[in-house]
């Protein structure tokens, strides 16, 4: 690690941080503002799922329901906005940490200062790490104060089941944002290191998302690694941790690993 | 101090350089010339450590530049030829930043480089005009008094004051013992501060040179306006090498015999003079025509 430049890397990026954090955390707050109005006709709400094809209510979130707050938002938030709000901004930032610096040229300032190319990527990584993080972190505080504030007692609310939503949203981007660093630290170029990820990852997303809606395509959910990240499994207690954690942290750790390696590596074009 | 050996690079596209090796000694300013695309930039990545070479190695300060990183950068200031800062800061910012990523810099030796290239280091980076992010890389490669400067192309976008400036600054830093390795296109600016220079072409180093030598080398065209044609004939007889002539103006060639060329033209009425110099470029590329055709 490289302390200058993780303060100033944090410095030019903490308020786009922030803009994710406090969007995603204005989302969820909306979400429990909305969800007493739905609990009241959740009956009528869950004849309906049952009336459409199983698919479409499983690729939205929708197979635990509306019966409970933890399904509802389980269900429609980390379920599909949340994972493309994280996706998009894994995409972007390990670009701009990476591939963007060496693309315009300005690595060349960071690697004639007394550091390790090493320490240069390992504080990139960093960098993209803490801002997962944050985000993932106001966005926890964000569902127990809307609980509280829109719901009612937090005594009542599956504190530990929210939680364990978190974390295992915050896994799942650990290993999606080491794909999206990996590309960066592979590419000369910004532009080709932005579609590659995206190409890759919303590639990922939806083969997840085409796996659920249909029975005969549940096999391209497991080439996805989103599949690992199953909210409606987790809320329910019916998730497969260990296999989630050794895959998508082991997954995550390699590609990180790569990543500064393969940077530490290569000739690069500055 | 600095030692480039046997250095070859081959890129894909074919182009790259071919076993360079030259060394710059301690307290020398070393001038690196050569035209677009014959590999400068290229040997100074690899000074830098940006690039792997396919073979050879260079050190400094004893240090293998690739295998050896984070130990040699201490020692080194360095201005990139196409500058880019990170996107968002001031001037000052990008300084303050550099700083503590260098560590050790003496903020007054920082702000008397800033009073003496007078810009406002207040300013978005975006903002900047050409000349002015290069004087913030000036200040960034100075700043915290390497043993060894390197320059490409130090002083493209500044006005002729600045690279006065410049070059004040670069021989203060020389009678301190710094070393300087440049690459230039102005013949002023390598001829008062270099004592030796490379010359590269098409990828390959065709000569190391003093440059009192190279000074004996500039040919300079001498453009003549007489008052009469008549006047112009007569003087055509003398001998001296001439370049062209349109009607009562000539050019005439003159390489080290100053002293000939006016006694010559003083037994005539001379209505003008005006005298035009050799890029230093083109003096290289004479020079070497020249060898190549007499062998």
């Amino acid at each position: 690690m490289n302390m200058p430049l993780y303060r100033q890397m944090l410095a030019i990026n903490l308020k786009m941080f922030m803009n994710y954090a406090f969007g995603s955390a204005f989302y969820i707050l909306l979400m429990f503002w909305i969800y007493p109005g739905i609990a009241k006709n959740s009956s009528s709400l869950n004849s309906l799922i049952d009336g459409m094809p199983e698919g479409l209510g499983k690729a939205f979130g929708l197979e635990n329901g509306f019966g409970s707050v933890g399904a509802f938002i389980s269900g429609e938030y980390y379920g599909l906005l949340y994972l493309l709000i994280l996706s998009i901004f894994c995409i972007l930032v390990s670009t701009q940490l990476i591939a963007k610096l060496v693309d315009q040229g300005s690595m060349a300032y960071l690697l004639s200062a007394p550091t390790t190319r090493t320490k240069v990527a390992l504080t990139q990584a960093a960098v993209l790490l803490s801002g997962l993080v944050l985000i993932c972190a106001v966005t926890t505080l964000a569902g127990f104060a809307g609980y509280a504030w829109f719901i009612g007692d937090l005594g009542d609310f599956d504190g530990t089941g929210f939680v364990l939503l978190n974390a295992g949203a915050l896994l799942l981007f650990f290993c999606i944002g080491g794909i999206s660093y990996l590309i960066s630290a592979c590419c000369n170029d910004e532009k080709r290191a932005l579609t590659l990820s995206g190409v890759i990852i919303i590639g990922f997303f939806s083969l997840n998302l085409i796996g659920k809606i249909s029975g005969e395509l549940s096999w391209m959910r497991h080439i996805s690694v989103f599949s690992l990240f199953d909210p409606g499994e987790i809320v329910g207690k019916t998730a497969d941790w260990p296999v989630s954690i050794a895959v998508l942290a082991g997954l995550g750790a390699v590609a990180f690993a790569a990543g500064m390696i393969i940077f530490r590596k290569r000739s690069l074009p500055l | 101090m600095l030692s480039v050996e046997h250095v070859t690079k081959i890129f894909p596209n074919g182009r790259g350089i071919r076993d360079v090796t030259f060394s710059v000694r301690r307290g020398e300013v070393f001038g690196f010339l050569g035209p677009n695309g014959a590999g400068k930039s290229t040997t100074i990545r690899h000074i830098m450590g940006f690039l792997k070479p396919d073979q050879g190695s260079v050190k400094v300060c004893g240090y293998d530049t690739w295998k050896e990183q984070g130990r040699f950068q201490k020692y080194i200031g360095y201005l990139p030829g196409e500058i880019a800062f990170i996107e968002g800061m001031t001037g000052k910012a990008f300084l303050d930043f550099m700083a503590g990523m260098q560590g050790g810099v003496d903020p007054a030796w920082r702000d008397e480089l800033i009073r003496r290239l007078q810009f406002d280091v207040r300013t978005p980076i975006r903002k900047m005009s050409k000349g002015m992010k290069q004087k913030v890389g000036i200040v960034a490669a100075f700043m915290h008094r390497p043993e060894v400067i390197i320059l490409d192309e130090p002083t493209s976008g500044l006005d002729p004051l600045m690279q006065k400036v410049f070059i004040e600054l670069v021989l203060e830093e020389k009678a301190r013992g710094t070393t300087f390795l440049m690459s230039s296109h102005n013949f002023p600016e390598i001829e008062r501060t270099c004592d030796r220079a490379a010359i590269i072409k098409d990828g390959v180093i065709i000569a190391v040179k003093d440059i009192h030598e190279l000074q004996s080398m500039q040919r300079k065209l001498f453009e003549v306006t007489f008052e009469t044609e008549q006047e112009l004939d007569d003087f055509m007889k003398c001998g001296l090498k001439i370049d062209s002539r349109e009607g009562n103006r000539v050019r005439v060639a003159v390489q080290g015999d100053v002293d000939r060329f006016i006694r010559e033209t003083a037994r005539f009425h001379v209505r003008n003079i005006d005298v035009f110099t050799q890029n230093l470029e083109d003096i290289f590329m004479d020079y070497y025509d020249r060898e190549g055709q007499t062998p």
